[in-house]
């Protein structure tokens, strides 16, 4: 039994993506929740029978949400309660992938700037609990360099820029050598649910025929099925007005209660959902600076040395990131602001040297890669990684844990160093 | 609630759903079951033809007990006779030739593994009926681990030797197998095959089996089944539940480990609080304050 595939797991705060390595999508993508019962007297040791059972997960958990207590484990990233993560696991390994932990290797990832503590943590829970052979704990944004290889653009390096945009928040993580740079690293607090709740407003203010119950989902069917991203606002309206039976399209949806039809038109909203990105002042005062703007800022803030790599390699993960044309308009409003800097630097540092004595600077690259694998990119790199031959001598086994301790998740073999 | 592990693949279940009722499309898919199963769903020559494998450690031995007869029964003409290299059987489904409950066929796919298990079991069952004694049929379902089972005239006896690669693990599992013994003094479960667990040294059943160990780490659960459990309708659940039931244990153990660790957890945070509370407080002109803003400062 040496030759089964490993399991990869990435827990995010929203979904939890699971499955075999060596796949191209996971198995199971389900909300990262846990329903459990309330205890009535609090108590642990009170337990008599198998109370402690007695819970559900993912979208199992939200059916049941009536007669149990809703919890989510992860938040911002990392795991607040270690209970209620062991249970998680414990019912995704053996309720939802059905394997016997002590035959497999398991990849798990966890967002830059984890604690150590807490990879100790879980290692101990693999190690103690489930006994599995072997554990490797990647960083996200590591292994969505690693599937922008699929995309045949890029060639196979560890630098580069990650943007990570899902449903809360959106990270930009710049990594070289795959280190993740934990210095530089920027939120946005513009994210896949600010969307969505950007396209219901602008509905609200237009369309009657939308039943307020249902006016969140309908949002969001309207942002996943036709949004996309314009090179420019002004034109895009124009265009609008002199062709609107091209550009408005009609969608029919059903209403969740009494199943009557009802039409929506879908206008102006395709392109000013995703245009949130790039001039954040239309929908909210709170957070003005567009994304190519923090992307900018955060290659300039890096190591001078890696910067060309930074801006040769931005990478796409996330499902906030599937916009059509998100990655060409980002590509171009990037490579704006660097040609612009290196404009001004040109005249201002070469202004007293004699026109023929004048050195050209070496112009920046900028690439965005996108490729099909972006929405579970980080899922994706994993099982990339974990189908390898050499991921097996990158992991902890459980004959190192034995010897000493949870402390060696500390450690990564592939860096060869303490992290 | 989770105390029962599902017969079926519930990840070929929900593949073969999505297949069954959405379009045609390539598929590549590698999963893997309990007891070092493999499963590949594959579309090697069209999109609409879909081809399910299985690779199973003692297939082999499965054979030898009438497998090849009971997948045929239930999968029909669908069943290929040489399966794809690299694995045992091979099920190919036509996906433009699909009967009207697409949904029994794909619970049906998804029990390949426990279909396959299922033929020495109703072997034994069936002699058994007959008031025959059939031979100790002996299968290896993992490398070090195996289930045996025999029929005699009044019952049928099927022993799992299992391995606690741990010593923690050998004594959850040793608690949590008393209880079984314990629990059938209940009334409601008076009528639950018997169930017996001997730690190290096999039963007498296994005395002068080749292969059959005695170490520390062994340890065999018999069952005792009488025809009351396995005639008619009950064969089917009893089957699919005896397969399952060393997975079921260790699947327990890990849960019973689980709790203790979030009990430890609990006891961990209760000390800390103890701790805390015996720090000296500090004399007010050292305490911090804090302004209406929620910034902190001290005052010199």
């Amino acid at each position: 039994m040496t030759n089964l595939p490993a399991v990869v797991i990435d827990n995010g705060t929203g979904y939890t993506k699971m499955g075999y390595a060596g796949n191209n999508d996971p198995q199971f993508i389900i909300p990262t929740t846990i329903a459990t019962r309330e205890t009535p007297s609090g108590n642990l040791a009170a337990k008599r029978g198998i109370e402690d059972l007695d819970y559900y997960i993912g979208d199992e958990a939200i059916l049941n949400s009536k007669t149990y207590g809703i919890n989510y484990p992860i938040r911002h990233g990392q795991v607040e309660n270690w209970d209620l993560m062991e249970k998680f696991h414990q019912a995704s390994i053996f309720q939802y992938l059905r394997c016997e932990p002590e035959d497999h290797y398991f990849l798990l990832t966890e967002p830059p700037l984890n604690p150590p503590e807490n990879r100790e943590y879980t290692a101990e829970i693999f190690f103690e609990s489930f006994g599995a052979k072997g554990i490797y704990i990647a960083v996200q944004a590591v292994l969505a360099l690693a599937a922008s290889w699929t995309s045949g653009k890029a060639d196979q390096t560890l630098t580069g820029t990650v943007i990570d945009s899902g449903d809360g928040v959106t990270h930009v993580i710049p990594v070289a050598e795959g280190y993740v740079i934990g210095s530089s690293i920027k939120h946005i607090p513009i994210a896949g649910r600010d969307i969505t709740q950007f396209v219901q407003q602008l509905l609200r203010e237009r369309e009657n025929s939308i039943p307020p119950e249902d006016s969140l989902e309908v949002a969001k069917r309207i942002k996943e099925m036709y949004s996309y991203v314009c090179p420019d606002i002004v034109k895009e309206f124009k265009k609008y007005d002199s062709e609107p039976d091209k550009c408005f399209k009609k969608h029919e949806f059903l209403h969740s209660v009494t199943k009557k039809p009802y039409n929506v038109d879908v206008g102006f909203e395709r392109f000013l959902g995703p245009e949130i990105f790039f001039n954040p002042e239309i929908a909210s005062p709170d957070f003005l600076t567009p994304l190519p703007e923090v992307v900018d800022t955060t290659i300039q803030s890096c190591p001078i040395d890696t910067r060309r790599g930074l801006y040769k390699n931005i990478v796409l993960s996330g499902g906030s990131t599937m916009f059509k044309d998100f990655g060409r308009r980002l590509q171009r409003d990037i490579t704006r602001i660097v040609d612009n800097r290196l404009k001004h630097y040109e005249v201002l540092s070469q202004a007293n040297i004699n026109k023929d004595q004048q050195i050209q600077p070496k112009m920046i690259d900028v690439n965005v890669v996108s490729h099909k694998r972006q929405r579970y990119a980080v899922w994706f790199g994993g099982s990339l990684l974990a189908d390898t031959a050499e991921f097996y001598s990158y992991c902890h086994s459980k004959a190192q844990y034995d010897e000493y301790g949870p402390s060696i998740a500390r450690f990564n073999r592939v860096f060869a160093s303490i992290m | 609630m989770l105390i029962d592990l599902q017969p079926s693949n519930r990840i070929l279940e929900e593949a073969l759903r999505e297949r069954f009722n959405g379009e045609a499309e390539k598929l590549q898919l590698k999963v893997a079951d309990f007891d070092g199963v493999k499963y590949r769903l594959s579309t090697p020559e069209s999109k609409t033809v879909l081809n399910i494998s299985m690779a199973m450690r003692c297939f082999g031995e499965l054979q030898r007990y009438g497998a090849d007869a009971v997948l045929r029964r239930e999968y029909g003409d669908m069943l290929e006779s040489t399966p794809e290299s690299g694995f045992d059987v091979t099920v190919r489904v036509d996906l433009q030739n699909l009967p009207q409950d697409k949904e029994s066929l794909v619970r049906k796919l998804s029990l390949l593994k426990r279909n396959a298990l299922a033929a020495p079991f109703e072997i034994a069952f069936n002699a058994q009926l007959e008031g025959r004694d059939s031979e100790l049929m002996t299968i290896h379902y993992r490398d070090e681990e195996a289930y045996y089972i025999k029929a005699q005239h009044d019952r049928v006896t099927v022993i799992f030797s299992t391995i606690f690669k741990e010593e923690t693990d050998r004594i959850f599992g040793k608690v949590f197998l008393q209880e079984f013994v314990d629990a059938r003094r209940s009334p409601a479960t008076q009528n639950a095959p018997q169930v017996l667990y001997s730690p190290r040294e096999p039963p007498m059943e296994l005395r002068g089996v080749p292969g059959v160990q005695e170490s520390d780490w062994v340890g065999y659960v018999t069952f005792v089944l009488f025809p009351r459990h396995f005639t008619g309708p009950a064969a089917e659940g009893c089957i699919s539940r005896i397969e399952l039931f060393r997975d079921y244990l260790h699947y327990h153990i890990k849960a019973s480990k689980a709790y203790m660790h979030s009990r430890m957890r609990t006891r961990v945070d209760s000390f800390l609080k103890v701790l805390n509370r015996a720090k000296p407080e500090q004399p007010d002109s050292q305490k911090e304050k804090k302004t209406a803003s929620g910034k902190t400062f001290k005052r010199s």
